[in-house]
C-alpha cells in the first residue's frame, strides 16, 4: 500500500514500484510506492519482478513518461528526471574480516495460509515480509537466519575492579556401576539402589499406579523406552549449603531419567513425543540430555489415565521418582571425602563499568506438563519448589549460580526437541558463556513463565519489561523453549524491553516448523536455537535447544548491538548456510574454534524418523 | 393507488415529530412532522386521510383525485423559506439544506453536484436537460443565502447534450461555471468535488466549508428555486427506475414521484418486472454502490434516487471469500448480504486503507478516487484462504485490485457486478480511462 514521506526516507534504498496505476505526466512522490516491506510476498507469489528497478531515492521527483498500472517497477525507461544518487562506498575487506557476524532470526507475524510479515528495526532500513509455511503444515516457511555485524571489541571503559558476589563448589564423584541391592548407598565408584523402592513411589502418589526402575548401561541403549519426561542430575546440598551458594555435591556418569505414560499407554507428552529407541531417540551430550556413555537410572511411571494433560498428573510423575533420588541424595551427602574426583569453582562476579546484562530465560507455565518447580531445596528437587503455574509466571530473578545449581526443576517434557530439561539449566550454556565473559557484567537471570492465556501473557511481559526497566541494564538476552504459543509472549518480551531502548537479542528454536507466529520492530536481533537438518521438530529428545554454539553467536550479537553496530536484514527464508558462515566469522574474529554440535544425522535411523522426512 | 408512507426520518438527524393524527384529512404540502434536532419538516405528498401513526412513519391514504395544486410555505427571507420546505440533499446524505446554506462562505462557491456519479442513474442530468433555467436560478439564490460569489457546475465529460444546455444557459452568467469530471466512480462524493474543482484535499472530518463551498446536489437547487419562486414544500423527488424491467434496460426518469410512494408502484410505473427470461436477484434502493437491498413495499424519501432491480446473483457454491470493504461503496453489512446472495463463505474482511471510520460509524475515503495501494489486502486474502473476493471499491482501487488478484489466482467479483451486467454497464476492473479532462475554456 502507499507510503509515507518518512516511510519512503526509511526505504530509501529499497525498489520503487507504483501501488496503483499512475499516469503520463504524474511525478512520483511516496504516495504513488508501493510499501516494500510486502514485495518478498509479492515476487514469491510471482506478481512483482524488480529487475532494473530504481531505488525510491532515485525517483522520488521524477516525472512518469508513461501510465503504468499499479505494482510496476519504476525503470529508467519510463521516468524523466531520476535523481543520480552516489552509490555508498562498500567496507573495506579487512574490516568486514575484523567483524562478527552472528545470525539473526527474524521476527515474522505467521499464519496458517502462507504469509508471514516481518517488521525488523525501527530506523535502520530493516523491514520486510517473510512467506512462511502453515504452522504444522510442513510446506514454505521461515525462520530466518541473517546476519549481524558486530565487533567483539569492547568499548574502552575506566577499568574498575571485578566483584565476588558469591561463590558454588561442585564436588564431582564417579559412579562406574549402577546396581540393586539391600540398601541405597555408594561404595567407591558403585551405586546401589534399594531393592523394593518402587513401591515406596508408588505410595508416595495416589495418581501414580505403576512405576519400574531400568538401569540403562551404555551396552544396551537399544532399549525402547515410553517417552523422555525429564533428565535429571544427581546432586545435592552439603551440609547448610544453600542452593545457589556454597557446596553442592554431584554424580558423574550417571543420570536420572523420568519416562511415562498413562495406564492406558497414553505418552505423557503433548506436542510430539520421543518414545522409541532410545539410542536413536536422544541426541546425546546436548545440555538437556545424557551425555554418551552415561548410567541411566529410568523410571518408567503410570499415572492414571487422563491425567496426563491435568498439572497433577505430571507432577505425581516427577514427584514420584525423586523419592529415589532423595535417598541417594541422603546417601550422597554422607560419602566420604576421599571419592572426590574433580572439583569446579564457579565465581558469581560483577564487573562494574563493564556493559551490565541480563539473561531472561521465558519457561513454559501454561499447566499440566508446562509447569517447572522454582527453587528447591535440593538440586533440581521436588521439595520447597514453587511452580511457576502457581506463582502466576511473574518473573522471578535468580542469581546464574541458582540456574547452574539446580534451581529449575521442569516438567517440559514435551515438544521434545525444543524443551528444556532440568539438565539444561545446571549446565546453561548462556549463562556459563556470559558469567566468564569479561567484557559484560551479568547482574542476574530471570525467570519467565508462558502462561495459557494470551491476557496473561501481555499481564506477565509488561511486569518483566518494568523489572528490566529498574536494572537499568545495557542490553538483554530473552530466551525460550518449545514454538508456537509462547512465541506470543517472547515476541511481547521482547518488545516490552526493546520499547524501553534497551538493546536485545532473542534466542529461540524457529527454522521452519517453527517459524514465529508474532513479531515486532524490536525482534531485529534474533538467534535460531535449530540444529535439525529439516528445520523441523524432530521428536530426537534436545536437538533443537540453545548449546554453546548459540550462546557465542548471541553474545557477540548483544555486543554489537550495544556498540550500536547495524545488525543486518535477516534475510527472506530460513537459510542454515548463514549461521555456518557467521560461526566461521565469530571464529576469525575471536581466534577462538567453536565446535558445532551434531544432530540427529549422527544418530541410528529410527522408524518414526524415517517416515518423518518422508 | 398504493397507501403512502412518510419515513419521519429522511435526513441527517434525529426523527421528526408527528403533529398529525389518524383520520386527520391532509393534502399536498400539508406539514405533518417537524423536527426535534437537526433535521427538516415533513409534509404530505398527496390528498388524503392519515391511517397510521407509526414510531417511524406517518401511513396515508391517498384520494382518488390528487389536484396539482398544493399548500404553500409562508413568504419569508430565502434562507427562512428554505428551511420551512423541508429541503434535504437530494444526492442521498440528506444534510437540512436550511442548515448548510446558512453558513457564511464569505465570497466563496456553491458546487454543484451533477457527476450523477452511480452507474445508471440519470434523473440529475435529465434535470439539467429539461429544466435548466430554474436549476439555474436555483444556485443563484444559493449563492445569495450562503453569500457565495462564484457558482460551478460538477459535471462528468461525458453528458454532452447536458453540458451543451448548461454552456447557452450560463453565457451571461459571470459568476457560474462549469467543471468537467472524468468518468471514475467516484468524483460525485462531496470531498471528492471539491478536490476536482477547487484543487483542496479535505480531512474526512471537515466540511466543504472549510473550503469556503457547499456541495449541493443539482436536485437540491431545483428544489430550493421551487421553494422560493413556488413557495413549495419539499415533497416530491426525481427517480430513475433501471434494470430488469419489462421494455428493456433503459432507464426511466420521473420527476416529482411523491414521497412515501413504494417500490412496487414506481416499478410498475416504468412497466413492470421483468421475470420472463429468469427471476429477480435483489431489488435495490439507491444507487448500485452505495444503495441497498430493498422491498416492493418499501416507501421512497426525499433522498431517494434510483430503483433497480436487479438480474440473479452469480452462484459462488459456498466458496471462501475474502471482501474488501471500501468507503466508497457499500458497508460491510451490505457486502455481507451480497455475499450471502451469491452464495460465498466469508473468510476473511479487510478494508480499504483509506477508509476512514467516522465518529458515526461510517467509513470515509481519505482521498476518494485515488487509491493507496491493494496489494497487502490481497495478500491478506490469499492468507486467510480465499478463493474468490468481493470488492466495494472505486475504479481507480478496482484496477489496483485486478493488478495482483488474479495472478494470485484470486477470482475477483464486485459487489456491483449483478447491477452492472442488468443495467448493460461495463463492470468495474480494469481502468482504462485518464482521471484527467481538459476543461472548457474559462470554464465556459
Amino acid at each position: 500500500m502507499s507510503i509515507t514521506a518518512e516511510t519512503a526516507k526509511e526505504h530509501a534504498h529499497d525498489p520503487a514500484v507504483l501501488c496503483c496505476r499512475a499516469e503520463e505526466g504524474t511525478v512520483i512522490e511516496a504516495h504513488n510506492l508501493e510499501d516494500p516491506t510486502i514485495f518478498d510476498d509479492l515476487v514469491d507469489s510471482g506478481l512483482l519482478d524488480l529487475d532494473g528497478a530504481l531505488t525510491i531515492e532515485e525517483v522520488l521527483g521524477a516525472k512518469l513518461t508513461k501510465t503504468l498500472d499499479s505494482l510496476s517497477p519504476l525503470t529508467a525507461d519510463s521516468l524523466d528526471g531520476v535523481k543520480a544518487v552516489a552509490k555508498e562506498e562498500a567496507p573495506a575487506e579487512e574490516a568486514v574480516a575484523e567483524e562478527a557476524v552472528a545470525p539473526v532470526a527474524a521476527a515474522p507475524v505467521a499464519s496458517t495460509g502462507g504469509v508471514l510479515s516481518i517488521h525488523i528495526g525501527e530506523g535502520k532500513d530493516i523491514d520486510l515480509q517473510i512467506p512462511v509455511g502453515a504452522l504444522g503444515g510442513g510446506a514454505a516457511a521461515a525462520g530466518v537466519v541473517a546476519p549481524v555485524v558486530g565487533g567483539t571489541a569492547a568499548v574502552a571503559e575506566a577499568e574498575q575492579p571485578e566483584k565476588v558476589v558469591r561463590e558454588l563448589t561442585r564436588k564431582h564423584f564417579k559412579i562406574t556401576e549402577v546396581k540393586r541391592g539391600p540398601e541405597t548407598k555408594i561404595e567407591g565408584t558403585t551405586l546401589y539402589i534399594r531393592e523394593g523402592i518402587e513401591k515406596d513411589c508408588i505410595d508416595d502418589q495416589v495418581l501414580v499406579h505403576d512405576f519400574k526402575i531400568d538401569i540403562i548401561t551404555p551396552e544396551n541403549y537399544h532399549t525402547y523406552s515410553e517417552t523422555v519426561m525429564d533428565v535429571q542430575p544427581i546432586a545435592t546440598k552439603e551440609g547448610e549449603s544453600e542452593l545457589g551458594s556454597g557446596v553442592t555435591r554431584v554424580l558423574d556418569g550417571v543420570v536420572m531419567m523420568l519416562t511415562g505414560t498413562t495406564d492406558e499407554g497414553v505418552q505423557i507428552g503433548e506436542f510430539g513425543s520421543s518414545e522409541g529407541y532410545l539410542d536413536e531417540n536422544i541426541m546425546w551430550n546436548r545440555p538437556s540430555c545424557p551425555d554418551k556413555g552415561e548410567i541411566f537410572i529410568k523410571a518408567e511411571v503410570k499415572i492414571e489415565n487422563k491425567t496426563n494433560m491435568e498439572r497433577r498428573g505430571p507432577l505425581a510423575a516427577h514427584t514420584a521418582m525423586d523419592v529415589i533420588t532423595q535417598e541417594i541424595r541422603d546417601v550422597l551427602k554422607k560419602v566420604d571425602e576421599s571419592l572426590v574426583v574433580d572439583t569446579e569453582e564457579f565465581k558469581q562476579v560483577r564487573r562494574p563499568g563493564k556493559k551490565k546484562v541480563v539473561i531472561i530465560k521465558e519457561i513454559m507455565g501454561q499447566g499440566a506438563m508446562h509447569d517447572n518447580l522454582i527453587l528447591p531445596i535440593e538440586p533440581v528437587g521436588v521439595l520447597g519448589g514453587k511452580p511457576n503455574v502457581d506463582l502466576g509466571n511473574v518473573p522471578v530473578v535468580f542469581s546464574p549460580l541458582e540456574v547452574i545449581d539446580g534451581g529449575i526443576h521442569a516438567l517440559t517434557c514435551i515438544g521434545p526437541a525444543s524443551k528444556e530439561m532440568s539438565r539444561h539449566y545446571w549446565r546453561e550454556p548462556l549463562v556459563n558463556e556470559v558469567i566468564h565473559d569479561p567484557e559484560v557484567d551479568l547482574c542476574g537471570v530471570i525467570f519467565v513463565g508462558s502462561p495459557q492465556i494470551n491476557s496473561e501473557k501481555f499481564y506477565v511481559s509488561k511486569r518483566l519489561g518494568q523489572t528490566v526497566e529498574s536494572m537499568d541494564v545495557d542490553g538483554a538476552f530473552v530466551t525460550t523453549e518449545g514454538f508456537g504459543n509462547n512465541h506470543v509472549d517472547f515476541a511481547s518480551h521482547l518488545e516490552q524491553i526493546g520499547m524501553r531502548g534497551i538493546p536485545v537479542v532473542g534466542f529461540s528454536f524457529c527454522a521452519v516448523q517453527g517459524a514465529l507466529v508474532v513479531g515486532n520492530k524490536y525482534m531485529t536481533s534474533m538467534v535460531d536455537n535449530n540444529k535439525s537438518e529439516a528445520g523441523i521438530e524432530n521428536e530426537v529428545l534436545g536437538c533443537n535447544t540453545l548449546c554453546p554454539e548459540d550462546a557465542v553467536r548471541g553474545l557477540a550479537m548483544l555486543k554489537a548491538e550495544m556498540s550500536g553496530l547495524e545488525v543486518k536484514t535477516a534475510e527472506k527464508a530460513w537459510n542454515p548456510n548463514v549461521k555456518s558462515t557467521n560461526i566461521e566469522l565469530v571464529e576469525e574474529a575471536t581466534g577462538k574454534k567453536i565446535d558445532l554440535v551434531e544432530n540427529e544425522q549422527s544418530l541410528p535411523m529410527s522408524e518414526k524418523r524415517k517416515a518423518k522426512y518422508n | 393507488m398504493n397507501k403512502v408512507q412518510i419515513l419521519l426520518r429522511q435526513h441527517v438527524g434525529a426523527p421528526c415529530a408527528p403533529i398529525v393524527a389518524v383520520g386527520d384529512k391532509v393534502k399536498k404540502g400539508t406539514l405533518i412532522a417537524t423536527p426535534t434536532g437537526l433535521g427538516a419538516n415533513i409534509f404530505s405528498s398527496v390528498y388524503g386521510v392519515v391511517d397510521e401513526v407509526l414510531e417511524d412513519r406517518i401511513n396515508i391514504i391517498p384520494d382518488a383525485e390528487q389536484p396539482d395544486e398544493y399548500e404553500c410555505i409562508a413568504e419569508g427571507d430565502h434562507l427562512q423559506m428554505v428551511k420551512d420546505a423541508g429541503i434535504v440533499g437530494m444526492g442521498g446524505a440528506g444534510f437540512p439544506a436550511g442548515v448548510k446554506l446558512s453558513a457564511d462562505l464569505e465570497g466563496g462557491y456553491i458546487l454543484v453536484n451533477a457527476a450523477e456519479c452511480e452507474p445508471g442513474l440519470k434523473h440529475n442530468i435529465r434535470q439539467i436537460e429539461e429544466n435548466v433555467e430554474m436549476t439555474i436560478r436555483g444556485l443563484k439564490y444559493c449563492m445569495e443565502i450562503a453569500n457565495a460569489k462564484k457558482g460551478v457546475f460538477a459535471i462528468k465529460k461525458k453528458n454532452e447534450k447536458a453540458i451543451e444546455t448548461l454552456r447557452a444557459a450560463i453565457v451571461n452568467e459571470p459568476d457560474i461555471t462549469i467543471h468537467l469530471l472524468p468518468d471514475i466512480y467516484p468524483m460525485g462524493e462531496e470531498r471528492a468535488v471539491v478536490r476536482e474543482v477547487l484543487d483542496v484535499l479535505l480531512e474526512p472530518t471537515q466540511l466543504p466549508s472549510a473550503a469556503h463551498a457547499d456541495v449541493c446536489n443539482v436536485e437540491t437547487i431545483l428544489r430550493v428555486a421551487e421553494a422560493i419562486e413556488l413557495r413549495k414544500p419539499s415533497f416530491s423527488k426525481n427517480v430513475t427506475v433501471v434494470g430488469k424491467i419489462k421494455g428493456g434496460n433503459e432507464p426511466h426518469v420521473f420527476f416529482d414521484v411523491p414521497v412515501g410512494t413504494d417500490v412496487e408502484t414506481l416499478i410498475e410505473m416504468a412497466g413492470g418486472l421483468d421475470e420472463e427470461d429468469g427471476p429477480i436477484g435483489e431489488i435495490v434502493m439507491g444507487g448500485p454502490f452505495t444503495g441497498k437491498a430493498t422491498t416492493p413495499d418499501a416507501p421512497i424519501t426525499k433522498t431517494t434516487g434510483g430503483i433497480i432491480p436487479t438480474i440473479e446473483f452469480p452462484d459462488l457454491h459456498g466458496a471462501p471469500v475474502g471482501l474488501l470493504v471500501c468507503a466508497c461503496g457499500g458497508n460491510e453489512e451490505r457486502m455481507r448480504d451480497v455475499c450471502a446472495k451469491m452464495n460465498g463463505k466469508v473468510v476473511s474482511v479487510a478494508e480499504c486503507k483509506q477508509a476512514q471510520r467516522q465518529k458515526n460509524g461510517s467509513l470515509k475515503c481519505e482521498n476518494p478516487g485515488n487509491c493507496p495501494g491493494q496489494a497487502a489486502k490481497v495478500l491478506q486474502f490469499k492468507k486467510d484462504g480465499a478463493t474468490d473476493i468481493i470488492i466495494g471499491n472505486c475504479s481507480d482501487c478496482s484496477n489496483t485490485v485486478m493488478g495482483s488478484a488474479p495472478k494470485m489466482k484470486l477470482r475477483t467479483w464486485h459487489m456491483t457486478d449483478h447491477i452492472m451486467r442488468t443495467i448493460g454497464h461495463p463492470l468495474y476492473r480494469h481502468l482504462t480511462v485518464s482521471k484527467h479532462v481538459d476543461q472548457l475554456p474559462n470554464g465556459k
